[in-house]
């Protein structure tokens, strides 16, 4: 997938994998999204942020990437990192000790969280600018929040799965958490953020992406 | 076994110049002889005042303080009018008994004083009684209990309803030394079982079966039309004129079909052709509470000719008048029917008369299948059901709502609860874990625990929300989000136009499920409330139509409602169809069907399973005929596609029906069998509900769905609560994500088993499947055709108008993502 100049990987776990940088690239972790409901007395498996490591671990793993770079949100709550089991932290740790991490902040988690690796809102390498909300305008920049998804019609079968989606000046990233939910791209939320000629749709499936005619969208 | 009645009873029927029936001495005889009773008896046999017999004996003296009596139904309105027909006698006799309802309409400061001072008799539902129990006062509110009247226990007993009612008995049995059980209930076919069920909670007491004799049998028909009966379709819009007819020569027709969109389908037939303007009438549950009652007391007054409905007028109240049922569609069973049947004259010696309308042809063979069973009275009803596990964590938490309690003591209290009776201990451990901290043996979720476990070995609820939070989410029914549809005045926006904000105001028609409306363009047009109408726009939980002119408006299609047609009824046509000597009996036009279809294909033999497949313009098709019903249909044609699309023969979709199963695709089938490269009998090999099931389950949205009912019936989500969700109160979390990770990270988790348990009866029907699948083990007729048979003709039409099932389909992006590389080549 070429974007901005660069040559990128899309995962079908929603992340996106930058050759040239050896640099994994995740947004919307929203690692214990579950366990935050506990303390309103919904009792959420707290399996969530167990899904999302082996995620990470298994694209690390395949990739061999040096450095991870998290788009925002990375925990639900400012104060998650404290209720990440002790099983859990053992993996976080292993990770932030193997690669290169920067978790940048996000509208859940506006402040460093305490754990390896290191903390800022925006980070730019070359012409790519990385962070966790899109704004109009910007060239060559890659972010989340929005955690897109596509629903596509064909042949009368119908399906509707995380995206990714870029035009020439802004790509959005999939939300990668286990916890996540998703939002058509047709929906208002991405209204006039891209450039709807020059999109281009990714799509993840079990275990490849695809990509698809943005003339095959619907609104679900 | 003598009965005495005081003298102020006798008098009574003295004067009215009545005797009392045989049947209702029997329950006083067996409430008498200090034991329980079911009685088994048709509508009108007069089972109000049997089962309130014995109480208005024992309270006849006035001596009586404090709650004596309990009366459930499943129906608010029927409560409300058996309090209207009991108060008549109490009246009349001059007794000093007080009967008053409590339902989710009483008011608060009455509920108050109900449980301050509770009256002699007080007529509820089930869900009424859960909060009842689940008060710290209970004790004292049920102590002086000494009867449970249990109506309509047959429509109760095969629902999650049933299992939370049986709990609250299992209380209420410890709470009220003194109780005797009376039940009420149409005729089944496992009475026994239902005597079982009022048995459990009081082990030292007999139950007696007691049964109403019964009266004249039934006079039933297929209706015999000149028009032609068309090959699919619900509408039986042939049949209209017939109908109008038909009302015109009885004093009041009760109309029943099986869903939401097909009465208001005939309601509209009706009055299309209603020169004589003879009062019609409409009652569905989508229709606003007003509307329904305002229906149901003209014709308890005598003053309508028809009523075309749904099962919302199944149970309960006595329409007097009725002296013809028409039921239009499948009737699905024979109990279903024999019930409804019993709407008819409610004079027992007087037979009723009711007329079946088939809306297709295969409605006709299932029609004629069940003019027989009726004939010979068999029943089909559904078995009690043993209970779910979600359920039971909501009573578990309603329990410690009402006072702390010894594990020990609530797990013998809860087995003494038929459903529950072989509960084993360690899995009701589990469900109490669950209520209190989730189950996972985690240190962050124990912080938040909505019980504890206290020094003196009692679980204690942790804090005031919790009580407040059972509160809120008590029962078992979930609906679908709904919202209220008001009438206003056009305002002329074409299709499509986009819209100005509406205004308030309009009078209320009704409700209708939400999802519904995203499927509406303004302007739009459909059918609802027995009007056409245009769809004008959405503000908040309200959707606003006007009066509309339309030749073919939008037919809503309800969830739900749709019954499977009985295994009974099933087996009983297919044997029809195996049996050529009997077609002479069915109409010309349908014998002659089954006779083409022998000619060019094969008619369906009883216990084997005719598969055809045939091409049909660029596509393959593969028919079956499994006669299981469609959810059972729709379950094997999602496992069949997946099975397909791994032999590479290209599945497109597929559509289910009540009789068939079509699915299609762009392989050539025909030749994949007759090569070898498919077999029939290990596509159809009962394996494929191992990992291929596994399989689906885990993406399955129909799971998913049945997952959420579980989760919010258990606790573990909240229902929406309407007006909450605009205040941002209630977050919620999608019950599709929980799902995902719960099966993946701990597939036994109790509510992953009350899940697969609803799905095997319920949704996907998985256990009829299974019976199927191995009926049918090695008897599988293959017919390769080189186009469509006649009997193939219904399901085929059925594509386009009932839902297709291609959903969640990796193939489609795959199919997708070629498109565009061909597209980037240039091609």
């Amino acid at each position: 997938m070429r974007f901005a100049g660069q040559i990128f990987e899309p995962l079908p776990s929603g992340g996106l994998y930058w050759h040239a940088q050896d640099t994994l690239l995740v947004a919307d972790l929203h690692f214990e999204k579950m366990a935050s409901f506990a303390r309103r007395g919904q009792m959420l498996p707290p399996y969530d942020t167990a899904m999302t490591l082996s995620r990470l671990e298994g694209d690390l793993r395949r990739t061999g990437a040096r450095r991870l770079i998290a788009l925002g949100d990375s925990f639900h709550r400012a104060d998650s990192s404290r209720l990440v089991t002790p099983g859990d932290r053992m993996r976080l740790d292993t990770i932030t000790e193997m690669v290169d991490c920067i978790w940048l902040t996000g509208n859940h988690d506006p402040a460093p969280h305490d754990m390896g690796g290191t903390s800022q809102p925006e980070l730019t390498i070359g012409d790519i600018t990385l962070t966790h909300e899109p704004r109009r305008g910007a060239k060559g920049l890659i972010c989340g929040h929005l955690h897109p998804a596509a629903h596509i019609e064909m042949d009368g079968r119908s399906v509707r799965r995380p995206c990714f989606v870029h035009d020439s000046r802004l790509m959005i990233l999939p939300a990668y958490g286990a916890s996540t939910g998703s939002i058509n791209i047709l929906s208002p939320a991405f209204t006039g953020l891209l450039h709807l000629p020059s999109l281009e749709v990714t799509m993840l499936g079990k275990d490849r992406t695809y990509p698809v005619s943005p003339r095959r969208l619907v609104l679900s | 076994m003598t009965t005495t009645l005081p003298p102020v009873i006798t008098d009574w029927f003295a004067r009215k110049g009545w005797a009392p029936r045989q049947h209702q001495l029997d329950v006083l005889a067996s409430w008498q002889a200090g034991a329980s009773a079911l009685l088994i008896a048709p509508t009108g046999a007069g089972k109000t005042l049997a089962g309130f017999l014995p109480t208005l004996v024992d309270l006849a003296d006035g001596s009586h303080e404090g709650l004596h009596t309990l009366y459930i139904s499943p129906l608010k309105a029927l409560a409300v009018d058996v309090q209207r027909n009991l108060n008549t006698p109490i009246l009349e006799m001059g007794l000093k008994i007080t009967a008053e309802t409590r339902t989710g309409d009483t008011p608060a400061s009455k509920r108050a004083r109900q449980r301050a001072k509770p009256p002699h008799i007080l007529l509820t539902t089930p869900e009424q009684l859960c909060l009842l129990i689940s008060h710290p006062q209970a004790e004292l509110f049920f102590g002086s209990l000494k009867r449970i009247v249990l109506d309509e226990l047959h429509a109760l007993v095969t629902s999650k309803r049933g299992e939370l009612l049986s709990l609250a008995i299992a209380r209420i049995a410890k709470l009220a030394p003194d109780l005797q059980i009376t039940a009420l209930s149409a005729t089944v076919a496992r009475p026994d079982l239902l005597a079982e069920w009022i048995a459990a909670p009081l082990p030292q007491r007999t139950t007696q079966l007691l049964t109403a004799s019964g009266g004249a049998p039934p006079v039933l028909s297929i209706l015999e039309s000149s028009e032609r009966v068309p090959w699919a379709g619900h509408s039986a819009n042939y049949a209209h004129r017939d109908l109008y007819e038909a009302i015109k020569q009885h004093r009041t027709t009760l109309l029943f079909v099986n869903t939401r969109s097909q009465a208001e389908m005939l309601f509209q037939g009706l009055w299309a052709i209603n020169d004589d303007m003879l009062p019609i009438a409409l009652h569905h549950g989508s229709l606003s509470v007003e509307q329904r009652r305002k229906v149901e007391s003209a014709m308890v007054a005598g003053a309508l000719k028809a009523v075309v409905c749904t099962s919302t007028l199944d149970l309960g109240i006595d329409w007097g008048d009725v002296d013809l049922v028409v039921q239009v569609g499948a009737p699905k069973g024979s109990s279903r029917m024999l019930q409804r049947i019993g709407r008819a004259n409610h004079r027992l010696d007087e037979p009723s008369k009711a007329m079946l309308v088939p809306s297709n042809r295969f409605e006709v063979l299932e029609c004629e299948a069940a003019l027989e069973a009726v004939a010979e009275s068999h029943q089909d009803s559904e078995d009690p059901v043993s209970g779910g596990y979600d359920v039971l964590a909501q009573h578990v938490l309603g329990m410690a709502c009402a006072a702390p309690f010894a594990a020990d003591d609530l797990y013998d209290e809860i087995r003494h609860a038929w459903p529950y009776r072989d509960l084993p201990r360690s899995q009701f451990d589990r469900v109490l874990d669950f209520v209190a901290t989730g189950g996972y043996a985690l240190k962050a979720y124990e912080r938040y625990a909505k019980l504890k476990r206290t020094e003196d070995g009692l679980w204690r609820v942790t804090n005031p929300q919790v009580v407040q939070q059972y509160r809120l989410n008590i029962g078992t029914i979930i609906e679908e989000p709904m919202v209220r549809v008001r009438l206003i005045r056009q305002r002329g926006l074409k299709k499509g136009q986009s819209q100005s904000p509406v205004g308030a105001g309009g009078r209320v028609l009704g409700e209708m499920e939400e999802y519904f409306f995203g499927t509406l363009l303004v302007g739009d047009t459909f059918m609802f409330g027995g009007e056409i109408v245009a769809f004008e726009g959405m503000r908040d939980n309200e959707a606003f139509v006007s009066r509309a002119q339309s030749s073919n408006p939008k037919i809503p299609s309800y969830m739900g409602g749709k019954f499977p047609l009985s295994t009974y009824l099933a087996e009983r046509v297919r044997r029809i169809m195996d049996t050529p000597e009997d077609w002479s009996r069915l109409p010309d036009q349908v014998s002659e069907w089954l006779r083409l279809q022998a000619e060019v294909s094969l008619v369906p033999q009883r216990d084997s399973l005719l598969v055809e497949t045939f091409p049909r313009g660029t596509q393959n098709y593969l028919v079956c005929y499994p006669f299981e019903g469609r959810l059972a249909h729709q379950t094997l044609g999602m496992l069949l596609t997946r099975r397909l699309e791994r032999a590479r023969a290209r599945p497109l979709g597929f559509v289910a029906s009540e009789y068939a199963l079509a699915i299609w695709g762009l392989g050539d089938l025909s030749a994949l069998i007759k090569t070898g490269r498919l077999s029939l009998d290990e596509l159809f090999s009962q394996d494929m509900l191992g990992d291929d099931l596994e399989d689906w389950l885990d993406e399955s949205a129909l799971m998913k769905r049945t997952f959420r009912n579980c989760a919010i019936i258990a606790g573990l989500i909240e229902r929406r609560h309407p007006g909450k969700e605009k205040s941002g109160r209630q977050i919620t979390m999608s019950s599709d994500l929980i799902y995902d990770v719960l099966y993946q990270h701990e597939p036994d988790h109790i509510l992953i088993q009350a899940t697969r348990r609803d799905a095997a009866r319920g949704l996907l029907d998985i256990a009829r499947l299974g019976d199927m699948l191995a009926r049918i083990r090695n008897h599988i007729v293959h017919k390769r055709l080189s186009r469509i048979s006649p009997l193939a003709v219904p399901v085929m039409l059925d594509i386009g108008k009932e839902p297709i099932f291609g959903e969640a389909r990796e193939s489609a992006m795959a199919d997708a993502a070629d498109e565009l590389m061909r597209e980037a080549l240039g091609g």
